[in-house]
């Protein structure tokens, strides 16, 4: 691993001024399970490495019946999946949170890093998107809120400008009832990458769906929304053969690749049953059996 | 540029000097000298090199060395006190929680981690937390049995006393002669 000066400012503000002073050569670094490796495999050979730990309140978790949820970016993985309010405003993100990783990487990791990282193997991202998360992005200067989808930009690429720093995720109030589904596929063992991910959120009113959102991981360059396969069911009276047709356009708007989770034929495929599975999921818990 | 660092270490201070680079498994085992934390895939993958940071179970080849001054450090050289095994030490040797050994100092970390947090696990909750750690010899349900044992005080009472009768007889056989 290359050689690096470690610093832990105590306050945003400081944090913000480092990255300013060391635009091309600095690294933030806030749980390290992603940093420390693509600097073992020397992908980051960062000169200057900043510590958030020592950051007061980062890893606040707040919810509010008006407001929503505030997930400050230094939470770990493990404290949003513990957190009460999670559990019972939220249990989309409390499922998906269970099925990061193992317990260890989840003590370690945080949501902030793992947005940052924009892996598109990763859990979080959909299932935040599924819940119309926005992110806050700090620089010295101020801040600005974007929606997680327009966060991604490409393969291990956000839209994260030099000098700034994510500092919290804001999910609006949940809305009862919700159906929702999270779906990890992953042929080989639990705590490996899903081969495709799959999370929606819908609500319904009698048999018509009002509104759906679905996002998908693993499956493209960057977690995405599928906005025509969100379309296809709509406004719409809910049928079995809408939710096929829903994912049959899913499974168009993917970009699956071909690697040791599966061939990009079989992800493609398999985002077709698994969105239809999702939707089923969901209605079931809203008690909309078709 | 090397920096001072005052790790603690199973209550103990160490006094070490190291580049910010150092991560806290090379810091255990080269500086510090504890070899008992392995490292098996260095990607946080394994759990070979689980360590316990402040009451947390953590993998000590993601985490930095510096990142750990003012915590306490809990490796399995710290369990044992006294001459005792503890309990989950004493619970994998009596069910045959291993073979070769490389993944025990961590599969016996986490179990403690896990043990700390929740004394009285269903066997599906130690799978569960026990899913990071991987051993490629033995087999899971003997490292379940043994997680078990130790949670549910199944473990013998004088295992320590009939133990150290049998070392002290083999001893006695003076086969193993310094040469």
């Amino acid at each position: 691993m290359v050689k690096f000066e470690y610093l832990e400012p105590t306050s945003l503000k400081e944090a913000c001024a480092l990255l300013d002073q060391h635009p091309d050569d600095a690294k933030i670094i806030a749980g390290g399970t992603a940093l420390i490796i693509w600097m073992r495999m020397r992908l980051l050979n960062p000169r200057l490495v900043i510590s958030l730990e020592k950051i007061p309140d980062f890893n606040y978790i707040r919810y509010d019946d008006k407001d929503g949820l505030r997930i400050g970016a230094g939470a770990r993985h493990r404290e949003i999946e513990l957190a009460p309010a999670v559990r019972s405003h939220y249990p989309l993100l409390h499922e998906t949170f269970r099925k990061v990783a193992q317990p260890r990487i989840r003590n370690m990791g945080t949501v902030g890093g793992n947005l940052c990282q924009g892996d598109p193997l990763t859990d979080p991202g959909a299932s935040l998107m599924a819940l119309d998360a926005e992110v806050t992005l700090t620089h010295s200067k101020g801040k600005r809120t974007l929606a997680l989808e327009k966060f991604f930009v490409d393969y291990y690429q956000t839209d994260l400008q030099p000098g700034e720093i994510l500092t919290e995720i804001h999910l609006p109030p949940s809305i009862k009832p919700l159906g929702w589904s999270h779906i990890k596929f992953t042929p080989r063992s639990v705590e490996d990458f899903a081969t495709v991910g799959v999370a929606l959120t819908l609500r319904a009113q009698k048999d018509t769906c009002e509104d759906i959102r679905l996002a998908l991981n693993s499956v493209a360059p960057t977690i995405l929304r599928a906005k025509r396969a969100e379309n296809v069911l709509r406004g719409k009276k809910i049928s079995d053969g809408l939710l096929r047709e829903m994912g049959e356009t899913a499974a168009t708007e993917v970009d699956p690749m071909d690697d040791n989770r599966g061939s990009a034929e079989y992800k493609r495929d398999m985002v077709k049953v698994l969105v239809r599975r999702a939707a089923q999921e969901a209605l079931q818990r809203i008690s909309l059996q078709l | 540029m090397k920096r001072f660092v005052a790790l603690k270490v199973n209550g103990e201070e160490y006094d070490i000097d190291i580049e910010p680079n150092r991560l806290l498994l090379h810091a255990l085992r080269e500086d510090v000298g504890l070899t008992g934390t392995k490292e098996g895939c260095s990607i946080g993958v394994c759990g070979a090199c689980s360590v316990i940071v402040d009451g947390k179970l953590v993998s000590s080849c993601l985490t930095l060395a510096l990142a750990c001054q003012g915590k306490e450090i809990t490796t399995i050289e710290g369990l044992a006190k006294d001459g005792r095994l503890h309990p989950l030490q004493q619970a994998f040797l009596e069910y045959g929680g291993f073979q070769c050994g490389v993944c025990t100092p961590g599969q016996i970390m986490a179990a403690k981690a896990l043990l700390d947090a929740n004394p009285n696990p269903t066997e599906e909750e130690v799978k569960e937390w026990m899913s990071g750690n991987l051993c490629r010899c033995t087999g899971y349900y003997k490292i379940l049995e043994a997680v078990m044992a130790a949670a549910h005080n199944k473990i013998s009472s004088d295992f320590q006393v009939k133990h150290e009768r049998k070392t002290a007889k083999i001893q006695s056989l003076n086969v193993y002669k310094d040469s």
